[in-house]
């Protein structure tokens, strides 16, 4: 497709329960932090738009309920995102035991084409606190175990490394949906014939 | 604003453009399958004109565009699908429409009339695929203008009062929800007139939305047959989620200050929730209050929360709302303990002090029992147990908000007229709960009892329930090793678990597991060890207190409740002995001490038993020797002839017989304080009970054993040396050769034969000078002559085996002498 169309990404934020996910949005859109525990409910999004590469993209930033009773209408909002973001606080060895089954979950429920290659990245959130649960290497060895799923250590509280992880999310939903665009040409020859000049393709011109 | 109304009027020509596809029929196939097999027809179609939409908003064609998102949106016109169906074709065909909302934003800001646009698509045929494209144009319109921001917004919450149907305009006003999240006016009213809005209209806006989408969600309960009721009461459970993120915008917005929620947002909800009368509508939302807005806000608003609540529909589970609140706000208190400002004034961390957190939710929970008649009285419990988490967690040096509460809850249960509940009644669970926590959260039962009202809220268990719990308390003490130190605690101790130190009137009649009570007065037991006092004087008044309340629990139970009371007194009189030099009158104190004793020792012999008391007195009489006290050998020669007579009215037994004879002689074996008055008839009396043993091997063993009491007995004669009266012994001795040569069983016979050279050959190595080898000589000869007539057995093996052991120690003495040793000189081996 053109270069210059706006680029529309969407990302899934998940994990447990009070580890910091509106918060880690909030900081990432708003550059706000609010001690002030408020559950979320459901699943919401917000924008921002950013450069990734000198393209000009929107990302759509779903943030989600960490307990299950809140998703009274099930999680059709999984569907079609291009990077999902998987949420634990370091301080909280619990929240890292359920990484696998928030990851599962997602895969399932999304079912996106080749979920083994599916960009995942994972935030050890709360580094500001003391003490820790969960440390450094061990996430980095999940993070391996899972064909290298990017890790970072942030503090939604002091802005640490949270532009640097959403620069790095975007990135990895950006590459996913090139090659989503790739799988989408199974539609009808007939529209690339009435336009001969536009392909429909994601700008390489390789026809098949 | 009337230019955005609905045009009245009908063109032909945009009427054309955007009747899209009719939603697909049905056909007969599983629900499931069913919908299924509709949905994925609808997705079909979305992703087929969401093709075409976004290929002609890339050729520019905006109205082409429009018309294949008319088409794709007239999928959600169905009645066909399931909520969570829905949800799923909504979920796609809104992230298409974002395409259609990044193309437009990109329009406007080259320039394109947005006001055009926001007419043109109100031509939309059907309402549905209208009211959506007006809300993603208008959405747009926003975001070019801001100074139509707030009379667009009204427009469209009003509009969307078009679609009646519940799902439809539910997922409808949640898409208009969805879409106004970032442009909604976040600043401080002011006075003078702001088009592009403020807090007050974003709060005014969804406040009307959650209204109409409340309507809608509590309309579907009286919509369809009765019998679908159950259906759709699942429906709309999965549909709450839709209505409750109105909330969840109210508590976005920043300008939403502790005032204004106090003043406008929470009223504004409340009132919606209580007015819709819908039991289902009001414990979800209340339940979502508590969620999505912050501890902060809700420190501020309980009463007005809690009122609330109150005036709930019988059908709500107010207990539960409650409860999350309390839970909330007792983990955010404890949250914030290490953030705030120290703070001295009792009140918990995080809390502001004008707050009385316990007093408010007391209070309210009161009113709540109070006004709301059809509340179980579980849940009337489980509200109590909330209350005491909370006080624990926030005030926890506050031991008298918990007798608070327990207060209150006798208070309940009088109200109600309950009086003993039975063991499995929900509300009897509840209540053990409410009863444990305190056991379990200070771990020590002095603190429990401080609870004036815990024993009296006790009470309205029924007997299983109060001695089940009874077991509790007593584990916990134990596990705890709590020291209970002065008598009245002992006595309130007591008191507490006296399911098991007495019968009870409610006790059920009929036959008692003895296993069980063994187990139970074991515990109880192991508790009197714990009756400890720092002080002499009042340990004995413990003790004392303890054996009025102990001996009243019957046969059974002071068997294992009484010894352990008779050996703490023992160790009490060690402890006056100690202390001898501080107090003039220990002595008297240690008489009075064994007088205790020996009154609780015949309580048992009263309860007709024979043995244990028997071994009590022996236990105490080894005591009154070693402690000495004045005029302790008359009370210890009381103590054993106490043990004889025990031992010749009541043991019957011959086991037990030899037993106990052989206890009764190694104790006074051990006493040196007797003089030859008192001595020689105990002596006397040993052997002569020895030798009256019913079985002639019991004899023999009885004064083969007595014989030591002669050798190495005490007393003043020997001035409490060993008396080493020889030729005694040696008479003892032969005797029980005597005896043993009367037994008919050889086996028998020469076992005793063996025993008694053992005996021959200890009092030969110390020194006893009327034994002789040749009296070794003849036993030896004597278990020579009749080994070979043994069968052989494993006893007679036995039996050997001890003889050969002996000959090879006799062996060693001969090759090896000891340096002072006797000389074996003549033995035959």
């Amino acid at each position: 497709m053109a270069s210059n169309k706006k680029i529309l990404l969407k990302v899934v934020i998940l994990g447990d329960s009070g580890v910091g996910k509106t918060s880690l949005m909030n900081q990432y859109i708003t550059k706000k932090f609010s001690n002030q525990y408020k559950a979320t409910i459901g699943a919401d999004f917000l924008t921002k738009e950013l450069i990734v590469d000198d393209r000009a993209v929107t990302m759509q930033i779903w943030d989600t309920a960490g307990q299950e009773r809140f998703q009274s209408l099930g999680v059709a909002f999984y569907r079609g995102a291009d990077c999902c973001v998987l949420v634990f606080d370091v301080t909280a060895p619990n929240t890292f035991k359920s990484l696998d089954s928030w990851r599962d979950e997602f895969l399932i429920q999304a079912s996106p084409r080749e979920p083994e290659n599916f960009p995942f990245v994972l935030l050890g959130n709360k580094v500001d606190l003391e003490p820790r649960g969960i440390s450094t290497k061990r996430a980095q060895q999940w993070c391996q175990s899972k064909n290298n799923i990017p890790y970072f250590e942030t503090s939604a509280k002091e802005a640490l490394n949270v532009e640097q992880a959403f620069q790095c999310i975007a990135r990895n939903a950006l590459s996913q949906q090139n090659q989503n665009d790739d799988l989408y040409n199974e539609f009808p020859d007939q529209i690339k014939l009435s336009q001969p000049s536009k392909s429909s393709g994601s700008g390489d011109s390789c026809a098949c | 604003m009337s230019s955005y109304q609905v045009g009245l009027g009908w063109n032909k020509h945009y009427s054309k453009i955007f009747n899209g596809g009719m939603p697909t029929t049905p056909q007969q196939l599983s629900p499931v399958e069913e919908q299924e097999k509709l949905l994925d027809e609808a997705l079909a179609t979305v992703k087929n004109e969401a093709f075409k939409m976004k290929r002609c908003l890339d050729k520019n064609k905006l109205m082409d565009a429009l018309k294949s998102a008319s088409v794709m949106l007239g999928e959600l016109r169905t009645s066909l699908l399931s909520p969570k169906s829905y949800y799923e074709l909504y979920m796609s065909i809104t992230d298409e429409l974002r395409h259609m909302e990044l193309f437009l934003i990109d329009e406007f800001q080259k320039g394109r009339k947005v006001s055009d646009l926001y007419e043109l698509v109100q031509y939309a045929g059907n309402i549905v695929p209208r009211l959506y494209l007006l809300i993603t144009v208008g959405l747009v319109y926003i975001k070019s203008n801001q100074m139509f921001r707030r009379d667009l917004l009204k427009d469209l919450v009003e509009m969307c009062r078009g679609v009646q149907h519940p799902l439809r305009g539910l997922f409808l006003r949640n898409y208009l929800l969805q879409c106004t999240r970032n442009v909604l006016p976040d600043v401080p009213d002011s006075d003078s007139d702001n088009p592009e809005g403020t807090v007050k209209d974003s709060i005014d806006f969804v406040l009307m939305n959650f209204a109409e989408m409340n309507k809608l969600w509590v309309r579907m309960q009286h919509q369809g047959h009765s019998r679908e009721r159950q259906h759709r009461e699942r429906e709309r459970e999965e549909l709450r989620i839709l209505v409750g993120t109105n909330l969840v915008r109210l508590s976005q917005l920043e300008s939403v200050t502790l005032e204004k929620y106090q003043k406008s947002v929470l009223p504004g909800i409340l009132e919606q929730v209580v007015s819709c009368r819908d039991a289902i509508a009001q414990e979800y939302l209340m339940e979502c209050i508590i969620q999505v807005f912050p501890d902060e806000f809700h420190i501020q608003t309980l009463n007005p929360f809690l009122k609330s609540c109150a005036e709930l529909e019988s059908g709500v589970n107010v207990k539960n709302i409650v409860i999350s609140l309390m839970e909330r706000l007792a983990t955010y208190s404890q949250r914030t303990d290490g953030m705030s400002m120290a703070n001295d004034s009792g009140s918990p961390m995080g809390v502001p002090m004008d707050v009385q957190l316990f007093e408010v939710f007391s209070e309210q929970v009161a009113s709540i029992i109070a006004t709301r008649q059809y509340l179980p009285s579980e849940d009337m419990v489980a509200l109590q147990v909330a209350l005491v988490n909370l006080a624990l967690k926030c005030y926890p040096d506050r031991v008298d908000y918990i007798d608070k509460v327990m207060l209150g809850s006798v208070e309940v249960f009088q109200r109600l007229g309950l009086e003993r509940i039975e063991y499995n009644e929900l509300v009897a669970k509840e209540l053990s709960k409410l009863l444990k926590i305190p056991v379990d959260h200070y771990s020590n039962i002095l603190t429990v009892l401080q609870l004036k009202h815990y024993a009296a809220l006790m009470q309205h268990l029924d007997y299983y329930g109060r001695k089940s719990l009874s077991m509790y308390i007593l584990t916990n003490a134990l596990d705890s090793e709590t020291v209970i130190p002065s008598q009245e605690e002992v006595e309130q101790a007591l008191s507490l678990v006296s399911t098991l130190v007495t019968d009870q009137s409610d006790q059920p009649a009929g036959e008692v597991d003895m296993e069980e009570l063994a187990e139970e007065q074991s515990l109880l037991a192991r508790l009197i060890h714990q009756f400890k006092s720092e002080s002499a004087d009042q340990q004995y008044l413990i003790l004392n207190s303890a054996r009025k309340i102990l001996g009243s629990g019957g046969q059974q139970r002071i068997k294992h409740t009484l010894p352990p009371l008779v050996f703490q007194a023992y160790q009490l009189a060690f402890k006056y002995r100690d202390l001898k030099a501080e107090d003039d009158i220990w002595e008297k104190k240690c008489q009075k001490i064994f007088q205790f004793c020996h009154s609780t020792i015949t309580a048992l012999v009263k309860a007709e038993l024979a043995e244990l008391p028997l071994r009590l007195f022996l236990q105490g009489a080894l005591a009154i020797d070693q402690i000495a006290f004045d005029n302790h050998e008359t009370v210890a020669y009381e103590f054993l002839s106490q043990a004889f007579s025990l031992y010749e009215d009541e043991i019957s037994d011959s086991k037990a017989q030899l037993a106990a004879i052989t206890l009764i002689v190694g104790t006074l074996e051990k006493i040196s304080c007797f003089s030859e008055e008192n001595a020689e008839p105990l002596i006397t009396q040993c052997a002569l009970a020895a030798s009256k043993l019913l079985k002639k091997p019991d004899q023999c063993r009885g004064v083969a054993t007595c014989s030591h009491l002669l050798w190495s007995g005490k007393t003043l004669a020997s001035n409490k040396q060993e008396m080493h009266d020889g030729k005694r012994v040696v008479e003892c001795l032969k005797k029980g050769v005597r005896i043993a040569n009367q037994c008919m069983d050889i086996s028998v016979q020469v076992q005793l034969f063996v025993e008694l050279l053992n005996h021959y050959v200890y009092f030969y190595e110390n020194g006893n000078d009327q034994v002789t080898v040749q009296m070794l000589n003849q036993l030896i000869g004597k278990i020579r002559e009749e080994s070979p007539n043994l069968e052989s057995s494993e006893e007679t093996e036995q039996i050997t085996k001890h003889f050969n052991n002996t000959l090879d120690h006799l062996r060693a003495r001969i090759e090896n002498p000891e340096t002072d040793g006797v000389s074996y000189e003549g033995i035959e081996i």
